[in-house]
């Protein structure tokens, strides 16, 4: 972390997150359907984590992961409809998958996808409104807009423990998507020599 | 048609300061994307939702401005005159379109103005005058530019799928999610390699203090919009 950051892993940051943003954004537009909102944690990762692992390819130093997080969470903050929330989780999440990768010494294939789980923990913040001590204000304040008809619908799919479920599938959705990514680094980039 | 970062500001009647346009940008989405329409937060949301079309048309895209509105128009419209009268799945068919474009659009459109009209130099250079390290200003810079990229090498990608006939006609998902996103990933990292090129020419990764060219100062207009932004900001979570 004492020495500076080079500008080329700086760059790659950013390309490799609005990468990441955009395939989470559109891979999220299946998410207006109430009964796929809940399947969205699970789907999201498995898409996402494609390019999660070639970018993971590319880290060699503990921070790079962890700046990749923070812009990740101001910008879902901004353009995904979330509460403040999303920010701690993106930033914590990736800053646990940068001490994973950091553990494999930024080569190892396991650690990459553990991280690729760990970072998609993140996907939290974008549900945590609908449990715990949010979740009568966020039913209250959407009533408004999408009327009662949604609301009990989405009431009815989100009992409590949904909770632990949709973080669990987080967990999966994220490793198979680094498990996949993995293999799409194997057939494509590894040969072209770009991994 | 060109996107992205522009330096392009001798077109304009009104060109605020970046920082004056990020505020604005931060009030437009935290209001528009809740969804409440009651007293004051009425009121906050149409200041937001026209602000948006006031600003383009300051930038001289009067035909993005037009369609914004029309948009919005019929999107309010359906939510506040045919909802009532729906009910199950019409009613959500109504409901999940217009509530998308209700809460998203103004916020994309003030992010397509922001990115539109805040060149690069400009944005780095008020980012350094916030005091924002080096290491976030970066890769943000490097993100809104490639933003619009990405959607050009999509259509390539999409335009040679077609020429290949293998456009819709793959029914796997995956196989899908394969053909389009392997190239786009290809093209990302050459992108990268390109940009740090290009970097390394324009001296970033010396060291030392940057000057710059353009020149940002914060006008009194520039503070009452940073200042009318803050409280729309509180009144809307006050109220």
């Amino acid at each position: 972390m004492k020495e500076k950051f080079e500008v080329k892993e700086l760059i790659n940051v950013g390309v490799f997150t609005a990468l990441y943003f955009v395939v989470v954004f559109v891979t999220c537009f299946i998410g207006m359907v109430p009964i796929c909102m809940v399947l969205i944690p699970l789907i999201i990762p498995i898409v996402a984590g494609i390019p999660l692992m070639l970018f993971f390819s590319k880290i060699k130093r503990f921070g790079m992961f962890t700046i990749s997080g923070v812009l990740f969470g101001l910008i879902m903050f901004l353009l995904g409809s979330y509460s403040w929330v999303i920010i701690l989780t993106c930033v914590v999440s990736a800053f646990l998958a940068d001490l994973v990768l950091m553990s494999g010494k930024y080569s190892s294939v396991k650690c990459c996808v553990a991280a690729s789980s760990v970072y998609s923990l993140w996907g939290i913040g974008t549900f945590i409104s609908l449990f715990f001590g949010f979740r009568e204000e966020y039913l209250n304040s959407i009533v408004d807009g999408y009327g009662q008809e949604y609301v009990d619908k989405l009431a009815s799919y989100t009992p409590a423990w949904m909770f632990f479920v949709m973080a669990a599938m987080c967990l999966v959705g994220g490793f198979i998507g680094g498990v996949l990514g993995t293999k799409v680094l194997n057939k494509h980039f590894r040969k072209a020599g770009m991994a | 048609m060109q996107v992205g970062f522009q330096g392009n500001t001798k077109n304009t009647v009104f060109d605020p300061d970046p920082r004056a346009k990020l505020a604005m940008l931060l009030a437009v989405n935290i209001i528009m994307i809740s969804g409440g329409s009651a007293g004051v937060e009425l009121v906050l949301r149409i200041i937001c939702a026209a602000l948006p079309f006031v600003l383009l048309v300051s930038v001289r895209h009067y035909r993005t401005a037009v369609i914004y509105l029309a948009a919005m128009g019929a999107a309010v419209f359906g939510e506040s005159c045919i909802l009532p009268h729906t009910s199950g799945i019409a009613g959500i068919l109504v409901l999940i379109p217009c509530g998308i474009l209700t809460r998203f659009m103004a916020g994309y459109m003030m992010c397509w103005y922001t990115v539109r009209s805040i060149s690069v130099s400009e944005f780095v250079t008020a980012m350094e005058k916030m005091h924002v390290p080096y290491f976030i200003t970066i890769p943000m810079s490097v993100m809104f530019r490639y933003f619009p990229t990405l959607g050009e090498e999509y259509h390539a990608v999409s335009d040679a799928m077609k020429m290949r006939q293998i456009g819709r006609t793959v029914k796997d998902p995956l196989t899908y999610i394969e053909y389009v996103l392997v190239p786009i990933m290809m093209s990302t990292v050459r992108i990268a390699d390109e940009l740090s090129a290009a970097s390394l020419t324009k001296g970033l990764s010396a060291g030392g203090r940057r000057t710059h060219i353009c020149e940002i100062k914060l006008t009194l207009a520039d503070l009452f919009i940073i200042a009318g932004s803050a409280v729309m900001i509180v009144l809307f979570f006050v109220y």
